[in-house]
């Protein structure tokens, strides 16, 4: 029997469109510079596997009857991530998920199955998708001040959680916050939750961008699974950069066995939040893993940071009220006036714009910047 | 009646933006409250289609509070928020979140998400905005 498919072409109408697009994204991709979304990488070796319909649903480390996936390969992500982590080697769990957001869905549902009564912290300058999450999963939540750099306010939330103390707490620590790049300490965070002999607790990190950042600087700051963290959640199109959205999610293989029991259901256990799932996404981050390793990654971070240095340097040249986190690649300046941020992108929060040096970021297009927002009131 | 909260740094035309936008739609005011409150405006409502007002203000971008949040104002020092939290917690009201909408100038408006019973507003009528 022949297959049921038919040649149909597109009109010259469509044809067109399609070319407009193309040239449309070849100039914006280049010139985005206020969101973190790494423009340039080439994974042309890899569109051979579009031609099939690859789908990784479920469990990565469970064999299934469908056999056009990814699987080993999303698995050798997930060891290298486990690895960077330094996650506990046969004891940590994850997969690749559509993005930061079902990262973090997942760590607080893991976090919620654990501890049902527990009261979320987060801060202020929190992504808005942790909301939408805490939302979504009937979590009880409590927003904590952030300090001026945009990192979690360790008073209050010291305060807070005295008050709670007979609640268990989830912190949702954000490494690398979305407007100011700012790391919250987990250190010091389990040092309060200490201070109250608080017996359980959970720690997700909500590691979108940095998560690709800290493990390739001199003096990280802690966030990972060796700092007492449980769960973290990491973009994969962001510092990595990717096609389409995707990212990794680890967390404790102890903590979701324990909830794999209390499953009511037993035999479809399906661990992961959806169902379907992509199978080209593991295969762009495991090429990247393999042509760049942890050295191409590093020399990437470096200069990412360099580069916001030398947009500082400028900024401030044109008096330029402009600075950075430790170890981010976000440069933080006075929100700039409406045009500017049109031309270029730039997202704002309140009074505050940023610029962030992805690795497409060039000297020229910081130049750029500087100038058009030198010239502008704001 | 259900009521509304449009928070917004104090610009004069607050009102009017508010009044104007609902007014397209075909959506009554029916009872209204607008005061500064330090450097932000504040105008509180009541209308008599609550779904669509709501997603009218959305869709003009003009961030609306909706009846299921208290809106307080605090002053901006650490714990001070987790002593309104205290008192729902000493009264054995649950809060669903609490989120900070604004901070500046030394205060900061928050929202708690609670049935909006008596009880729970006696107790914070000291700082109640809406
Ligand atoms: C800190 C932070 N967390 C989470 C997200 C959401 O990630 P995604 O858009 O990949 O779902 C973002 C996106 O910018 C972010 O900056």
């Amino acid at each position: 029997m022949e297959a049921m498919t038919e040649d149909k072409a597109l009109t010259a109408e469509d044809e067109g469109r399609l070319d407009d697009f193309y040239r449309a994204m070849e100039v914006e991709s280049s010139r985005s510079l206020g969101y973190p979304s790494n423009a340039v990488f080439d994974y042309s070796d890899l569109y051979r596997f579009l031609h099939f319909p690859l789908n990784n649903i479920g469990d990565p480390f469970v064999e299934s009857t469908f056999r056009v996936h990814s699987r080993s390969f999303e698995r050798d992500v997930l060891r290298f991530f486990a690895k960077m982590y330094h996650a506990p080697e046969d004891d940590y769990w994850g997969y690749v998920t559509s993005g930061g957001t079902e990262g973090n869905m997942y760590g607080l549902y893991l976090a919620r199955e654990l501890l049902p009564e527990g009261i979320v912290y987060y801060s202020e300058e929190t992504h808005y998708s942790v909301s939408k999450v805490l939302r979504v999963l009937a979590l009880r939540n409590i927003m904590i001040k952030t300090l001026a750099n945009g990192e979690i306010d360790y008073e209050d939330l010291r305060e807070t959680v005295r008050i709670h103390r007979d609640v268990p707490p989830i912190i949702l620590a954000n490494i690398g916050t979305t407007m100011k790049g700012a790391v919250d300490n987990v250190d010091t965070i389990q040092e309060i939750l200490r201070d109250f002999a608080l017996p359980n607790f959970y720690i997700h990190c909500d590691a979108a961008l940095s998560g690709m950042i800290l493990p390739f600087v001199k003096d990280p700051e802690p966030y990972d699974f060796a700092a007492g963290i449980d769960s973290i959640s990491v973009s994969g199109h962001k510092m990595i950069g990717s096609p389409m959205p995707c990212g990794v999610v680890l967390a404790k293989k102890k903590n979701v066995d324990r909830i794999a029991r209390s499953v009511e259901y037993v035999g479809t256990l399906d661990t992961t939040i959806s169902g379907s799932r992509n199978g080209l996404s593991p295969l762009f981050l495991w090429s990247a893993i393999r042509k760049l390793g942890p050295s191409g990654f590093r020399k990437m971070v470096v200069g990412c940071l360099k580069m916001a240095d030398y947009a500082i340097d400028r900024l401030r040249e044109k008096d330029i009220d402009a600075w950075r986190n430790n170890n981010s690649v976000t440069v933080v300046f006075p929100r700039p006036a409406t045009p500017v941020l049109e031309k270029w992108q730039i997202a704002v929060f309140r009074d505050i714009g940023h610029m962030i040096t992805m690795p497409h970021v060039t000297r020229d297009l910081v130049d750029e910047l500087v100038g058009d927002i030198a010239g502008t009131e704001p | 009646m259900k009521q509304i909260t449009v928070v917004t740094e104090s610009s004069p035309g607050l009102l009017a933006q508010v009044s104007e936008i609902l007014a397209e739609r075909g959506i009554n005011i029916e009872t209204l409250n607008a005061e500064t409150v330090q450097d932000y405006g504040v105008v509180i409502f009541t209308v008599d289609r609550y779904d669509e007002a709501l997603v009218a203000l959305r869709d003009a971008g003009v961030p609306a509070v909706s009846e299921d949040a208290i809106i307080i104002r605090i002053a901006d020092e650490p714990g001070a928020l987790a002593r309104i939290s205290r008192r729902f917690h000493d009264a054995e009201i649950r809060l669903r979140s609490v989120r900070i909408i604004r901070r500046d100038a030394g205060h900061g408006l928050v929202a708690l998400s609670t049935e909006r019973t008596e009880r729970a507003l006696e107790l914070v009528k000291d700082v109640l905005i809406s």
